[in-house]
């Protein structure tokens, strides 16, 4: 199937009735989960992935990306009224969404985070369509060790950018790839740390490690601020109109920062969190006013909110074309994927034209029902922001058990996904983060196959890895990827 | 020796990192198998190894809002305990008891125990969720939640 019938045939899966409803229902759930501080897109996709339990996977699948990509923009809507990001790639966007809404101008704050979301989703879902499929068909010639480097580039990748210390974030990272040798070994038939438990035979199911380690990691924060009230509950939010200033003020930075943006969202382990942070350092830094960022800015906020959305479609790129997820949360859609039967990657295009370009083309509907609920919609859903914290506590637990498990029917997995709850809360606590450990387990069974075939292909000699450019160039880049923040240390310590 | 957290929980990686490195030395290997299933498992480990060496001897930097995390009030670890100790009970009966039952109680339970005071709101809460998500996964989804000591 050529590209062009693979487009037609991906609009007519997103434009179906079916379609249409799960793009809406992704969206607005995702929007929902997103607003609830804490709550992020990991969260919101783990819990939603066992309502797909025997759906069409492709509609399955635009809804879960229409979660993915709602949650972001939900998260927005808590760093504007409230200054408490639902997520950390909003995080910039509090910077001159908060003080837009301090000023009694919350409303345009919301529009041009709304707008700005669109814009920034919309030009990189058409970046998306161009480039996922070139990436697929280089792909298609990757062989083992490329595939191993590549996936060794992404971990190194996320536990280098992480934020905060490395040598945490690696051992994060460890620990993952440990927890994912549990169980049957595929090649041997070895059972490995199971401890004679046959629970443990199929390993640990990701679904477990993901609920643990984000949403009942974060029921425990909001246990503990269990009193604290959000504030706002949406009403009252001022006009949403913007004026031709405005207009003018969001077009400079919307352009620029979808494409740098969508970039960034690209690189494995970069994601909407720091595209959004060097878009909005990169806006002030060429502005003729810096003085006016952080003081409800419409640049500062337009920025941000561009690039977050962009990244959002840009980390499809590499999961979609190369089944490789750059980031936490594209490891939780490679997850929901592998729970629906479907393998992304190069073959996905051929082999399943209507997922991989109906994922896509949803994602233009997406864009629009994200910016009908974002402007006349938003001040009755932020009264999700009203629910007290108690019943939110019990219901995410309520959530987050029946997910486990309506997907193994085991009990043994519900005792394992609290103790994975407090192992996230405990990483957390010490600031180790949970991305590295979330991607390296989804990663670790793929890495683990891809070196062994490496090796029996080369009959044990290491070699092989460093005989194609490909995977040259990717273990350099990850080589270069882990020595980044050793030199940025050194570079610092010399300013100093 | 072990002052600052990093040196603490380094020491306490290493030593779990020793056991899972006896552990993986344990595995079996066979002949002919150029990798075998141990060699990931010994990899992971003599890696983790080093990090914790490498993570003891690191400069503590964290924020002071990263310290305050730590800090955690007496009445909030009970609530914390309370919490978990609730979902426990909740799991243990889920299957002999019932989704629908366990999971309301549990709902009701837990927002009280939190200091959720709106009995009526709580109760409705309680009873409409679990029904409703059962009749999704079962009559919808085909997925069998336990149906417990209840006729339906």
């Amino acid at each position: 199937m050529g590209s062009i019938e693979g487009i037609l045939t991906g609009f007519q899966v997103a434009f179906s009735i079916e379609g249409v409803l799960f793009v809406l229902l992704g969206v607005f759930v995702g929007t929902f989960i997103g607003m609830l501080p804490g709550l992020g897109p990991i969260s919101a996709i783990a819990i939603m992935i066992p309502i797909t339990y025997g759906m069409e996977p492709t509609l399955a699948l635009v809804m879960m990306a229409g979660v993915y990509y709602g949650a972001v923009f939900g998260g927005s809507t808590s760093s504007i009224l409230l200054n408490a990001p639902g997520i950390s790639g909003t995080v910039a966007s509090s910077f001159d969404g908060y003080p837009m809404a301090q000023q009694g101008k919350a409303g345009k704050a919301l529009a041009i985070a709304a707008l700005s979301s669109f814009a920034g989703g919309t030009v990189s879902v058409v970046l998306l369509m161009i480039f996922a499929p070139m990436l697929a068909n280089v792909a298609i010639s990757f062989g083992p060790p490329a595939y191993f480097a590549l996936m060794l580039l992404g971990l190194t990748a996320i536990a280098s950018l992480s934020e905060g210390s490395t040598i945490k974030a690696l051992i994060s990272a460890v620990v993952g790839f440990m927890v994912a040798t549990i169980g049957i070994d595929p090649q041997t038939g070895t059972a490995r740390f199971t401890f004679g438990s046959t629970n443990l035979l199929d390993g640990i199911d990701f679904l477990v490690i993901a609920l643990g380690l984000f949403a009942i990691a974060e029921v425990c924060y909001l246990v503990m601020n269990r009193h604290k009230s959000l504030g706002g509950s949406g009403k009252d939010i001022g006009s949403l109109k913007l004026s031709k200033e405005d207009a003018k003020e969001m077009s400079g930075p919307i352009g620029r920062h979808s494409i740098l943006g969508f970039i960034l969202g690209i690189l494995p382990g970069a994601g909407a969190t720091i595209a959004s942070f060097i878009s909005y350092i990169t806006e002030k830094r060429i502005s003729k006013n810096p003085d006016k960022f952080g003081k409800g800015y419409v640049k500062g906020l337009a920025a941000p909110e561009t690039s977050n959305n962009a990244a959002t479609s840009g980390a499809f790129v590499p999961l979609l074309s190369l089944g490789i997820p750059g980031s936490g949360t594209t490891a939780v859609m490679l997850g929901a994927f592998l729970v629906l039967g479907l393998q992304p990657g190069p073959m996905l295009m051929g082999d399943e034209p209507e997922v991989f370009w109906g994922i896509i083309a949803s994602m233009y509907i997406g864009n629009i029902f994200l910016l009908i609920l974002n402007l006349p919609l938003i001040p009755y859903i932020a009264r999700i922001l009203t629910i007290p914290r108690p019943l939110l506590i019990s219901l995410v637990i309520m959530f987050s058990l029946i997910g486990v498990y309506a997907i193994s029917f085991s009990v043994f997995d519900l005792y394992l996904l609290l103790a994975f709850g407090v192992l996230g809360f405990l990483m957390r606590m010490f600031a180790f983060p949970a991305p590295p450990f979330i991607l390296a387990f989804i990663l670790g069974g793929m890495m683990e196959q891809s070196f062994r075939q490496s090796m029996t292909i080369s009959d044990g000699n290491i070699s092989i890895f460093f005989e194609s450019n490909i995977s040259l160039v990717l273990i350099i880049l990850s080589a270069l990827s882990l020595s980044f923040p050793i030199l940025k240390n050194i570079w610092a310590k010399k300013k100093a | 020796m072990l002052q600052g957290v990093n040196r603490k929980i380094g020491l306490i990686l290493a030593i779990l990192t020793a056991g899972y490195l006896y552990m993986s030395y344990q595995l079996p290997t066979y002949p002919y198998i150029p990798v075998d299933a141990d060699a990931i498992p010994k990899t992971l480990g003599w890696l983790l190894l080093v990090l914790s060496i490498a993570l003891f001897f690191a400069k503590d930097q964290d924020t002071e809002e990263q310290k305050a995390k730590r800090r955690i009030p007496k009445k909030d670890t009970l609530a914390l305990l309370g919490v978990f100790l609730l979902a426990f009970i909740y799991i243990t009966f889920f299957q002999t008891v019932g989704f629908i039952i366990m999971t309301a109680l549990f709902v009701y339970f837990c927002s009280w125990f939190l200091g959720y005071k709106n009995h009526i709101v709580n109760a409705i809460v309680s009873i409409a969720f679990p029904v409703a998500l059962y009749s999704i996964f079962v009559y919808m989804l085909q997925i069998r939640l336990p149906q417990g000591i209840l006729p339906f």
